[in-house]
């Protein structure tokens, strides 16, 4: 984690100056867009896509080296994809991260045995299991689409308990997207969350995405009843007693709900968004976005030689990360922006004075 | 065409739409996108896909550009098509070719709660 700190004053200078060039330190990888949800604030299940194969993944791994920190494997439904395992693995024998963190609808029955065998092969990693509840019961069933997920769900998560008993570098935690289907339940997810032993309860808005093909639907809350929903998700965090780095990665939960409040409230890149400098998403097909929002097309890896630093370092990037840094875009996408606080020194000096008190 | 509020079909009890918030600079943007060559094709079978695997995608609807053909403009608005019917973009005369900045826009059941 301190080696994250120390490359921060480098990202802002690339993010001001072009110099000096550096590869990024979040980097979501989508293997496949298959899911097996069918999300009432989510179309990504619908698409095929010519996947690059395992030995092309390696290729765009070892191109990276040891840059990446935090690598998030995403879907569809990531543990779906035969091969995740060897891909969490190959990510973590090429870059050496510190986290990577995995999100999922928890439906497979093989999803335990499947998490146990990544902790397994990536024993210097955290592994962050985050299991999708989007509410309590039939109320979760409706807005993923699948009969009887809430029951799996329960199942789910409590085999992965065990097997974080034994794995100690694994983190089971609850990931809520909050949208309009769901917004006025909230309070009954958190109380849920609270009681149900897992390590982290973590939310995120639901957003229009190129990605997920949502552009235009009805799905994000307005700003009035996300700012109630956050006030409660803010409060909730702050009854909580945390220790050691959970301490900070809480503090800085606050302040996302906040910002998200902002970005809603005054439609503007509230802070400086560093997607494109220091995040990125490869797509299933190989193609690299700055992010899954607007999802521009930077290239394809494999008109590139696998070799990520061509594409990040290229000149069709640029014209990108100008309208990025010219805020013709806004958004609250939570990977992007937690990596956008950590550079944004208004934010780390609350965070820093709150971990004081 | 979007309900702020209305109870949704197959839905549990007291369940209702809230009001929402749109990005339209989002919505702008992705207008704006070179289209890849296949695009017609390869959402319109994603559609198909989603309908026949009980999504909640009703159909498709073309969203044309506000500076779009005349072709385009001629489309019936807001038709809801099936992806077997749906014209492909960009339409055969459209004059900008992949820069067509008309799109495909699925329809949800919870956008037609009727």
């Amino acid at each position: 984690m301190l080696g994250v700190l120390l490359r921060i004053p480098a990202f802002k200078l690339f993010r001001r100056l072009g110099r000096p060039r550096v590869l990024p330190l979040n980097l979501t990888l989508s293997p496949s867009p298959k899911c097996n949800s069918r999300c009432l604030t989510c179309n990504i299940w619908i698409k095929r896509e010519n996947e690059l194969t395992l030995e092309e993944w390696r290729k765009v791994l070892a191109s990276l080296g040891r840059a990446p920190y935090w690598f998030t494997i995403s879907g569809g439904e990531p543990l779906m994809y035969p091969h995740v395992v060897d891909l969490a693995q190959s990510a973590y024998e090429q870059c050496r991260p510190g986290v990577i963190n995995i999100p999922t609808n928890a439906i497979l029955p093989s999803i335990p045995e499947t998490v146990e065998r990544i902790a397994r092969s990536c024993p210097q990693s955290q592994v962050i299991i985050n299991l999708s509840l989007d509410g309590v019961g039939e109320k979760h069933d409706f807005i993923r689409g699948v009969p009887g997920n809430f029951e799996k769900f329960e199942q789910c998560l409590e085999q992965l308990r065990a097997v974080r008993r034994r794995r100690k570098n694994l983190t089971v935690g609850i990931h809520s997207v909050v949208s309009v289907f769901n917004v006025d339940h909230l309070d009954e997810i958190i109380a849920y969350a609270d009681r149900s032993g897992a390590d982290q309860f973590i939310t995120e808005i639901a957003e229009p995405r190129v990605e997920l093909d949502t552009v235009g639907l009805p799905i994000t809350p307005d700003a009035e009843s996300y700012a109630k929903a956050a006030d409660r998700l803010i409060r909730y965090v702050q009854s909580k007693r945390f220790r050691g780095v959970s301490r900070i990665t809480e503090a800085l939960r606050v302040e996302y709900y906040k910002l998200v409040k902002r970005i809603l409230d005054e439609q503007d890149q509230v802070i400086a968004c560093y997607a494109g400098w220091v995040s990125a998403h490869i797509y299933a097909d190989g193609t690299v976005w700055p992010c899954c929002v607007r999802g521009d097309n930077l290239g394809n890896l494999r008109d590139h030689n696998y070799d990520f630093k061509e594409i990040w370092f290229g000149k069709k990037i640029q014209a990108v990360r100008s309208s990025i840094a010219a805020k013709e875009c806004h958004c609250p996408l939570a990977n992007a922006a937690y990596t956008s606080m950590l550079h944004d020194l208004a934010t780390l000096a609350r965070v820093g004075s709150r971990l004081l008190r | 065409m979007w309900p702020s509020s209305g109870n949704h079909k197959g839905c549990p009890d007291n369940y209702s739409l809230g009001k929402h918030m749109a990005f339209d600079w989002l919505d702008r943007f992705q207008h704006r996108l070179e289209k890849e060559p296949d695009y017609a094709r390869k959402s319109l079978a994603a559609y198909r896909l989603g309908m026949k695997a009980k999504g909640s995608i009703v159909g498709v609807m073309v969203q044309p550009a506000p500076e779009c053909c005349d072709a385009a403009r001629r489309l019936p608005a807001g038709k809801v098509y099936h992806p077997d019917q749906a014209p492909n973009l960009p339409l055969p005369d459209c004059p900008q070719g992949r820069h067509c900045q008309c799109l495909y826009r699925p329809v949800m059941s919870y956008q037609h709660p009727d």
